[in-house]
């Protein structure tokens, strides 16, 4: 075990070398430099400019430049935001995205599974139906227009909770709401298909002849074992969710760090693409590697012998 | 069951973690706002006096306090409030005297003498006028985004610097005293007043600037502040705060005590923040228009900025004047404006905003110039064939290059139904790409046509009338009429204001009679929700865009 | 493994049926010929599977509701002589309207409640009311769902061909394979998928090539590293072992006996594809890279209309109740089609 996990993480290492390399090299594919958005710049300071901040030499020296800073910790300045970091830049959004994000997480996981699992035991009645209906909707009405009902219906009507702004805990609500609904879909309708599937094995058949009540054959044997894979969805997804979405952080004025990513795509702010970039592939790359680690721990039929020997 | 355990206390670390970085926005906020819809009483017994808080929203973060490096709106405007140059924009938009007490001109026009009030940067200093060719020559020497200002008011070397052909020291600005400076120029110039109301002019303290390096402008304690207001609170990508400056030498006039800037990026939240009183002014997109169109609060503001079409002056079809024209006639601007857009936006037919720009007796540039290039739909299309004919083709495939925005999009679709309904033969593709790829693809003239936009620098028709000289880098499609080139060098330096705005108009006429060189579309507006109680909140067409120097909240 | 489970259950119907101590019937001799012998007839994995499929009444309901909008979709923009893209602005942003069933909201009021149609004269209704352009929406929701339902298509075949064979080459082969392969997938899923799509917008001409492009690159992920955990669970179990034993071809095992255990979370990945893809068709619309304007999609039709909802209601309701429709359509028959094809759901 001890050497899987060192040699998974040796891997890590290389692909995020490779994604760092792939992403600097593509984001300098596209036509301009941070200096294009200041519509007003002429040609002469544009030059300037580009020499100044080394854009004038080539790719590659600019890419081992980059290694060589991001080697000594350090992820450079903002070109957008003039002076500021990168490091500060995402220590400063990544709190509000990830709070938003593991509340979403929390709750939905919990709406989630009651619906998935209350789904799977009236299997095919209306009860089914209805909570299958409930989760569709979730993913198939897309989550701004959630975002936007639900700030003019609690917001501005009842005046229960912020309309947006970040100005303490109350104002986590409703983004962690609108966001949680992605959640709620994903974990419904995987519980419900896991469900169905472990209600079918033998061990169940088991528990329910050695005569255990139905409750704690459903509790102990059948949902925990469903939760199992489910666990597979859930890791990269919270990823994605803590690291913050555009849309959301946008509607409720979150200083989040998924607006952030794509304004600084979109205004080329080379740095701050790659500081992202580096820290969501960690992150994303560390939760698929723990997650295949709990894995092999909650389920004793998946064995990593086999890629040790590889 | 350990197993448990553990999990338990690996979510609550997480959590505590997540809590602690989540710097909420804290600020006064809350005290201000709850006070503010009350009105207090104060405590000799006065009538009840209105707290005077401004709310506002800002459509960005501010990217930068360094006026010498600032180049957008948001820093514009923050900078005009709490800083304070040799002029500052009055509420009709002219250039008058602010920190400067005197303005002497040499007998050639060229020498400029300037006497400074004497007055405090926030931390006690004196602002000096070494503080003004500190800044200037700062601009200068870091190849601020806006230092073509300093070459466009004439100041002497600034091109040459700007070209690097000199060093920023040798830049025609000298203090001659601690109050007095001196700036010469290369010519005399008649905007030379008008471009000092620019944030790119104000000074700096150097030994603050020095002292701090390149934390320099990043916070709120970071900045010295010199005018109306000071900038007491910054949290990144969440707001600001401004407070009355009551060092500032005109105190007296300013009534705001305080101005909270809230930073929101979509339209509809801005409108909802409105409803439930947290802002007092925000902007409707054209989508929530309807919406609010019999609210009590709903007001058009025009705006300066005009959109138009570039013309691939290379384009074999595009390349002739007549087909620009038809295509120009074969626009309806009061349908795109009044229905698609609804946002306050007016049908432009010339290159120069209306309603701002007046001739020395008064008035409006745009109409002397008149409606250029307006045609009905029939003159288009027998304007259109028969150039056609002439050029020997049946039918123009074109591509329209647009930025990803949604009023971008809605005047390209429009502009398709109109263009391929009224011109026969006419196909039009719309390729929209995020706005930095637009700038890209223009200034490589790799399109056929381009919807534009521009904005003013500055309050003179010269501003949207020198970007089209030849090699100009707004020019960006490849035009070139040596008549207009020489008319442009010629009205920079002419002194007489009546016989410059003659030839201001004939600029237009060259560009737009003589060449149809582009198709403009509309001048900008805002459709906003701004309270009853803001009085006199200026806003201006270029430069910072408010000034809350005089603002005042009324019952 | 099924065919032996029926066995013994045949076995103890028939105990059960000699066991009654009645001396009327005297208990037949055991053949042990018939023993071995099967019963019931043999029915193929798919005619089982259909048969099941068209019992459960969901799958039905949602079969028909699946056709009926397929059906709109083709003939819908064709019903009235509007284009998607001819525009009138003396008729723009009409609320719906339609004789009859003016109870049901489609009176041709405003939020206001003034009669649109009366003041401003228009004889013509509009069942859908029309956009700002003066476009009849009822034309450009189908011709929408004509182009989501399209995606949505491809989306779940890219997610069935290549999510699938990936996941499952890569769990089942295990090993190094494994390793980079799912390393791959972490750089995919590393690289910014905006830049890349920037990238395309400005080397390929926009359409429904690029739309497929894009859905290319990252469109499967989720769904091979959902076939990798579950085929990882599965290919240690004893019914493989056995199968293995008996000397079944590599890809006997993936195709018959590996797969048809995974058939439930392929599925569930696959409805959440579809409202991916379709959602990510409408973002790379807004910039550029998605189907050119004046077409539109489903979901850009939602995010125009999302952007006036409180005053022009319509034009968000009626494309996301046909969006969430379909999807809902998808889920149910989906849901029935796991059940059919779920090996283990055989009784």
């Amino acid at each position: 075990m001890k050497s899987y996990i060192f040699k998974r993480l040796g891997f890590m290492i290389v692909t995020l070398f490779v994604i760092v390399t792939a992403t600097f090299f593509l984001m300098q594919l596209i036509p301009g430099t941070p200096f294009t958005n200041p519509e007003k710049l002429t040609e002469k300071q544009l030059v300037i400019l580009n020499a100044k901040y080394g854009l004038d030499q080539p790719v590659a020296i600019q890419y081992l430049k980059y290694l060589g800073n991001l080697i000594q910790g350090d992820l450079g300045y903002s070109f957008q935001y003039d002076g500021r970091t990168v490091f500060s830049m995402i220590g400063d959004r990544i709190g509000p995205s990830a709070f938003i994000g593991l509340q979403a997480l929390i709750f939905g996981s919990i709406i989630g599974l009651l619906l998935g699992v209350f789904s799977a035991l009236r299997h095919n009645s209306v009860y089914d139906y209805l909570s299958v209906t409930i989760a569709v909707l979730g993913m198939s009405i897309p989550s701004f227009v959630f975002a936007a009902l639900l700030q003019y219906y609690v917001g501005v009507k009842l005046e229960w909770l912020p309309v947006a702004l970040w100005e303490g805990y109350s104002s986590t609500i409703l983004p962690s709401f609108a966001l949680s609904v992605t959640v709620i879909a994903t974990v419904a309708r995987f519980i419900r298909s896991e469900m169905l599937e472990v209600l079918g094995q033998d061990y169940v058949t088991t528990a329910r002849a050695k005569g255990l009540n139905e409750s704690a054959v459903i509790v102990k044997h059948v949902t925990r074992n469903a939760l199992i894979p489910v666990v597979t969805m859930l890791g990269p997804l919270a990823v994605s969710i803590m690291t913050g979405t555009l849309v959301i952080e946008k509607i409720f004025s979150v200083p989040g760090l998924g607006e952030q990513f794509t304004l600084s795509i979109l205004v080329l702010d080379y740095s701050v693409i790659m500081g992202i970039t580096l820290f969501y592939s960690a992150l994303f790359i560390l939760v698929v590697f723990l997650v295949d680690i709990l894995y092999g721990f909650l389920d004793p039929r998946i064995d990593y012998k086999g890629a040790e020997q590889a | 069951m350990r197993n448990k355990t553990w999990m338990a206390f690996i979510f609550l670390t997480i959590f505590a973690l997540v809590l602690s970085g989540c710097n909420f926005n804290k600020p006064d906020t809350d005290k201000g706002s709850t006070d503010g819809k009350e009105g207090t009483t104060t405590e000799k017994g006065e009538t009840a006096k209105v707290e005077q808080v401004l709310r506002l929203s800002a459509s960005a973060e501010i990217p930068t306090m360094d006026s010498t490096k600032a180049h957008d709106g948001v820093a514009f405007n923050v900078l005009n409030n709490t800083n304070e140059g040799l002029y500052r924009q009055d509420e009709n938009n002219e250039s008058i005297l602010a920190l400067a007490e005197k303005h002497d001109v040499s007998e050639d026009e060229t020498v400029h003498t300037f006497t400074l009030r004497k007055t405090n940067w926030s931390n006690g200093d004196p602002v000096t006028a070494a503080d003004f060719e500190y800044a200037w020559k700062r601009v200068m020497r870091e190849a601020g985004a806006y230092n073509y200002m300093l070459a466009t008011a004439g100041i002497k070397n600034a091109e040459a610097i700007m070209n690097e052909e000199m060093d920023a020291d040798e830049l025609g600005i000298k203090a001659t005293g601690d109050l007095t400076l001196e700036v010469t120029l290369e010519s005399p110039n008649p905007l030379f007043v008008t471009l000092l109301a620019f944030p790119t002019f104000l000074p700096q303290n150097q030994q603050f600037v020095e002292e701090l390096g390149d934390q320099y402008a990043l916070e709120a304690e970071n900045v010295l502040s010199n005018g109306p207001f000071k900038l007491v609170s910054w949290t990144h990508e969440q707001g600001w705060t401004l407070e009355k400056n009551e060092d500032y030498w005109d105190a007296d006039n300013v009534k705001l005590d305080k101005v909270e800037v809230v930073v929101v990026k979509e339209p509809s939240t801005g409108a909802n923040l409105y409803e439930t009183g947290k802002i007092d002014r925000t902007v409707l997109t054209s989508a929530l228009v309807q919406q609010y169109s019999d609210n009590e609060d709903f007001q058009i503001e025009k705006e300066s900025g005009i959109i138009f079409l570039r013309f691939n002056h290379n384009h074999p079809v595009l390349g002739h004047p007549e087909i620009r024209r038809a295509v120009n006639m074969a626009i309806d601007r009061d349908g795109l404006t009044d229905i698609i857009l609804q946002d306050g936006s007016t049908p432009l037919y010339g290159v120069v905003a209306g309603e701002y720009y007046f001739s020395p007796d008064g008035k409006d540039y745009r109409e002397l110039n008149g409606d250029i290039n307006k045609g009905t739909p029939e003159e288009a299309k027998a304007l259109w064939e028969k150039t056609l004919a002439e050029i020997g083709e049946k039918e123009v495939n074109v591509s329209i290059n647009i930025a990803d925005s949604e009023s971008h999009k809605k005047v390209a679709e429009y502009l398709q139904a109109q263009l391929e309904d009224n011109l026969p033969g006419f196909k039009l593709e719309i390729k929209a790409v995020p706005f930095a790829q637009r700038l890209e693809i223009e200034k490589a003239i790799t399109y056929d046509l381009s919807l534009s936009s521009w904005g003013p620098d500055y309050s003179d028709p010269m501003t949207y009338l020198d970007m089209w000289v030849k090699g100009g880098s707004a020019n960006r499609m490849d035009y070139d009429n040596p008549k207009l080139n020489n008319l442009v060098q010629q009205a920079y330096t002419e002194t007489d204001l009546s016989k410059r705005f003659e030839m201001l108009l004939e600029i237009e006429k060259i560009l737009l009679v003589e060449d149809a060189a582009i198709a403009p579309l509309y001048q900008t507006g805002v459709a906003i929700l701004k309270r009853g109680t803001v009085k006199k909140l200026v806003k201006h067409p270029s430069g910072a865009e408010f000034s809350y120097k005089w603002a005042s909240i009324e019952e | 493994m099924n065919t032996v489970k029926e066995v013994e259950r045949i076995d103890s119907v028939k105990q059960n049926v000699a066991e009654p101590p009645d001396d009327l019937f005297v208990a037949a001799p055991l053949n042990r010929d018939v023993r071995e012998e099967i019963l019931t007839p043999s029915i193929s994995f798919w005619k089982e599977a259909r048969e099941r499929l068209f019992k459960n009444k969901g799958a039905v309901f949602a079969l028909i509701v699946l056709v009926i909008l397929t059906l709109l979709a083709l003939v819908g923009p064709a019903i009235n002589e509007h284009t998607y893209r001819s525009q009138n602005l003396a008729h723009s942003n009409l609320p719906p309207k339609v004789d009859g069933l003016e109870w049901l909201g489609f009176n041709g009021k405003d939020v206001k409640g003034n009669d649109v149609y009366a003041t401003r004269n228009i004889e013509e209704n509009y069942w859908f009311g029309t956009d700002e352009f003066g476009r009849d929406l009822w034309t450009r929701v189908w011709k929408g769902t004509q182009i989501s339902l399209f995606i949505a298509i491809v989306a779940a075949a890219l997610d069935l061909v290549i999510g699938v064979l990936y996941g499952g080459i890569s769990a089942f082969y295990g090993g190094r394979l494994d390793n980079v392969m799912q390393r791959i997938i972490e750089v995919l899923v590393g690289i910014p998928n905006l830049i890349v799509i920037i990238l395309f917008i400005l080397i390929l001409e926009p359409g429904i090539t690029s739309i497929i492009l894009a859905l290319v690159v990252t469109g499967w992920v989720g769904m091979a590293r959902v076939v990798r955990g579950q085929i990882l669970q599965l290919k240690g179990q004893e019914f493989i072992l056995a199968s293995r034993t008996l000397g079944a071809s590599n890809t006997r095992l993936i195709g018959k006996h590996l797969l048809p255990n995974v058939m439930g979370p392929i599925i569930v990945t696959v409805m959440f594809t579809i409202p991916t893809a379709i959602f990510f068709e409408a973002f790379l619309s807004f910039i550029g890279l998605g189907l050119q304007a004046p077409l539109a999609s489903l979901g850009v039709l939602i995010e125009d209309g999302y952007k006036s909802m409180r005053f022009f209601s319509y034009k968000l309701i009626f494309p996301a109740a046909v969006i969430s429709l379909i999807m809902i359509s998808f889920n149910l028959l989906a849901d029935g089609l796991r059940d059919a094809l779920d090996p283990k759901m055989r009784r």
